[in-house]
């Protein structure tokens, strides 16, 4: 019993330092710079994206019609127009703002755990309150356009781990064909599973919920989830304004001590019914301008995500194990004005997922219901569930609750307070049958955490409120 | 005889004076406002008569290359016309255009000049490969009659001959349809135009 304990702790150890706030790419005031504009032109309460925000991110990062038409900035030309009759005895010409396009941001929060036996106080001598997470991370970020079809865009996170390049990539917009219809993005970044952007939530740091599949069954220490940064490429587009989709292909995770292939692979496809369109051309005015972000439209999204992960063998660490997961889902987004609805499922077969290596089946379901009250108020409540259903083995589930509220106190000022319930019907186990606690999520204000009493068994139920967190993020 | 001659001469000169004085004065001024969509693009922006009948003698301009700018940055010329490009840099510069029949001027150091005969009208795009973020423009017209706009879009063109003329607007990037506009003599038209894309 005594070494189970022990165990325990060592899990909730790391369980706390999932739930501390990871960290998201948002918006960036460098756009705002660059356009003259507000946050508010593109977002709710940030990173949340309007409608037209949504256009502008699928569009690469540029205006609907010719981008250059709304750059207030100046820019210093690398070359002129007119070089384009000279090529190819000159170089293509570009710019490049007259100032570093680049924003600069905090975030972290406050945990209050109202309930000393929940899964973090637990493990952390009985943690009521704690504030020394209230800043947590610093995140630089870059965005700016070369020219009217290249752009760039790109983030550095820094906390106490030290610094991470966690976005870096290079737009192609309009490679072929109509306008929109064809790009390619090159660099490190989220893979586009979704119509709308991985950042889409009020309450979160991402829309889709996480399942670390092999960090639960503790054999990899940087598991494969869907919603995270690799390095690759990706063909995206919108057609008509109507249906988006996206292709990709990416090196995954790897935590092996040598290199592999580059063999993860996605594709997504979504339609949207009513509303804006989805590249924001053509498009006059909002219905209502007092309620820009209001719209009626139901968009329907489906995905496709192959991956392929490497980590050391338990049993011997010399030697690898490749797991590869298939996964399939879809999502939705219906908006009724101020009100709007996402929900979204998908389930991932791992070929070697669970602590004894074998097959398991992850299902998760999301969804989130906000209305905007004001536009610097969204109450909001969010339900994640995940579920485990090992060959061979019992199926356990865990139903996250999250109700809250997002504020905006200055359009770059935001303040989030969210409740965390999770019930759970039983854990993942590892190789000796011992129960594992629950990781996942959605990250920043409340992450799955619920871990297992010291005479807990894998078939063990068990509810708790774990924590009130209030998050607090600025950027300029 | 020599004195008659040069009384003569005088005479000459004072009654070709008094003509073309007459002449400008019998001529009708064009004036208007130029408004752009975007109008971050306004500045570029030449308005000019298309087809002016007349005899036009070819004349000398100059366009300048100061502070590592093309001086001035739109440069009014007529067909037949000769510009001589200075550098006043202490930096060599080239000069050279992709437009219509295109020229370069190879490269020339502080205070050397190059010249080029303009006998084709159009716009001419003035870049040195040099420096590739220098822009200028030279426009061509088949006459004397066009006018850049200044800062708040106005334009005035003067001495413009009695007659019926096409107005047309030049931009690199925005563009409107031509306008007709009849010219009296001393009489003045007022034109106001919006170009866009």
């Amino acid at each position: 019993m005594s070494m189970l304990r022990s165990v325990s702790v060592v899990v909730l150890g790391a369980v706390v330092a999932v739930a501390l706030p990871s960290s998201p790419a948002w918006a960036i005031p460098a756009f705002a710079r660059k356009y003259g504009t507000s946050c508010l032109t593109c977002h709710t309460v940030y990173p949340k994206l309007t409608p037209f925000g949504e256009a502008f991110r699928r569009n690469g990062y540029r205006f609907p019609g010719v981008d250059s038409d709304y750059v207030k900035q100046d820019t210093v030309p690398l070359g002129q127009d007119a070089n384009k009759k000279t090529f190819p005895n000159s170089v293509w010409p570009n710019t490049i703002p007259i100032s570093a396009p680049i924003a600069f941001g905090v975030n972290g929060q406050l945990n209050i755990f109202p309930d000393k036996n929940a899964s973090v106080p637990r493990a952390n001598n009985d943690i009521r309150v704690a504030v020394d997470q209230l800043i947590a991370e610093g995140h630089m970020w870059v965005g700016a356009a070369l020219d009217d079809s290249i752009t760039v865009w790109g983030e550095i996170t820094i906390a106490d781990g030290g610094a991470d390049v966690e976005h870096a990539q290079v737009l192609f917009n309009d490679i072929v064909g109509p306008k929109h219809a064809v790009n390619l993005v090159v660099g490190k970044g989220f893979s586009t599973i979704s119509s709308f952007g991985a950042h889409s939530s009020f309450l979160a740091d991402q829309m889709i919920t996480n399942f670390p599949v092999t960090g639960v069954y503790g054999t990899s220490t940087d598991p494969f989830v869907l919603v995270d940064n690799y390095s690759g490429l990706e063909l995206n587009g919108v057609l008509g304004g109507l249906v988006d989709y996206s292709a990709g292909w990416n090196g995954g995770k790897n935590t092996f001590t040598s290199s592999f292939n580059s063999q993860n692979w996605y594709a997504h496809a979504g339609v949207k019914l009513g509303g804006m369109p989805l590249d924001g051309e053509g498009f006059t005015a909002p219905a209502d301008a007092m309620h820009p972000w209001a719209e009626t439209s139901l968009t329907l999204d489906g995905f496709v995500y192959r991956s392929s992960e490497h980590f050391p063998q338990p049993a011997d660490t010399t030697l690898s194990v490749h797991d590869s997961s298939m996964t399939y889902g879809g999502d939705l987004r219906g908006q009724l004005g101020s009100a709007e609805l996402d929900a979204g499922y998908y389930r991932q077969h791992h070929e070697r997922g669970t602590a004894t290596l074998d097959s398991v089946d992850a299902d998760v379901i999301w969804g989130e219901l906000s209305y905007i009250v004001f536009p610097w108020m969204v109450p909001a409540l969010r339900v994640e569930r995940l579920a485990l259903s090992p060959s061979g083995g019992s199926s356990v589930s865990n139903l996250h609750l999250m109700p809250g509220v997002a504020f905006l106190i200055r359009a770059n000022i935001k303040v989030v307070a969210v409740v965390n319930v999770e019930i759970g019907k039983g854990y993942a186990a590892d190789a000796s049958g011992a129960p594992l606690a629950w990781s996942g999520g959605s990250g920043d204000l409340g992450s799955f955490v619920l871990s297992p009493m010291a005479d807990a068994t894998p078939t063990t139920s068990r509810n708790e409120l774990e924590s009130i967190a209030v998050f607090m993020a600025w950027a300029i | 005889m020599s004195r008659l001659l040069s009384l003569s001469s005088v005479a000459a000169v004072v009654l070709l004076a008094g003509l073309t004085s007459a002449f400008a004065e019998s001529g009708g001024t064009i004036t208007g406002k130029v408004d752009a969509t975007p109008s971050k693009m306004l500045p570029d922006t030449v308005v000019y008569l298309k087809n002016v009948p007349g005899n036009y003698p070819p004349k000398t301009l100059n366009e300048d290359q100061r502070g590592m700018k093309f001086i001035p940055h739109i440069l009014l010329a007529t067909v037949g016309d000769t510009v001589e490009f200075l550098n006043h840099d202490n930096v060599a510069h080239n000069v050279y255009s992709p437009d219509n029949d295109g020229f370069n001027l190879g490269t020339f150091k502080q205070d050397e000049k190059r010249s080029q005969k303009f006998d084709q009208a159009g716009s001419y795009t003035l870049l040195c490969s040099i420096h590739p973020e220098m822009l200028g423009y030279i426009f061509v017209g088949q006459n004397p009659y066009s006018a850049a706009v200044d800062a708040k879009g106005e334009y005035t063109i003067r001495g413009v001959p009695p007659g019926a003329y096409q107005l047309e607007v030049w931009n690199p990037k925005l563009k409107a349809a031509p306008k007709s506009v009849t010219v009296t003599a001393g009489g003045k038209v007022s034109e106001n135009i919006s170009i866009k894309r």
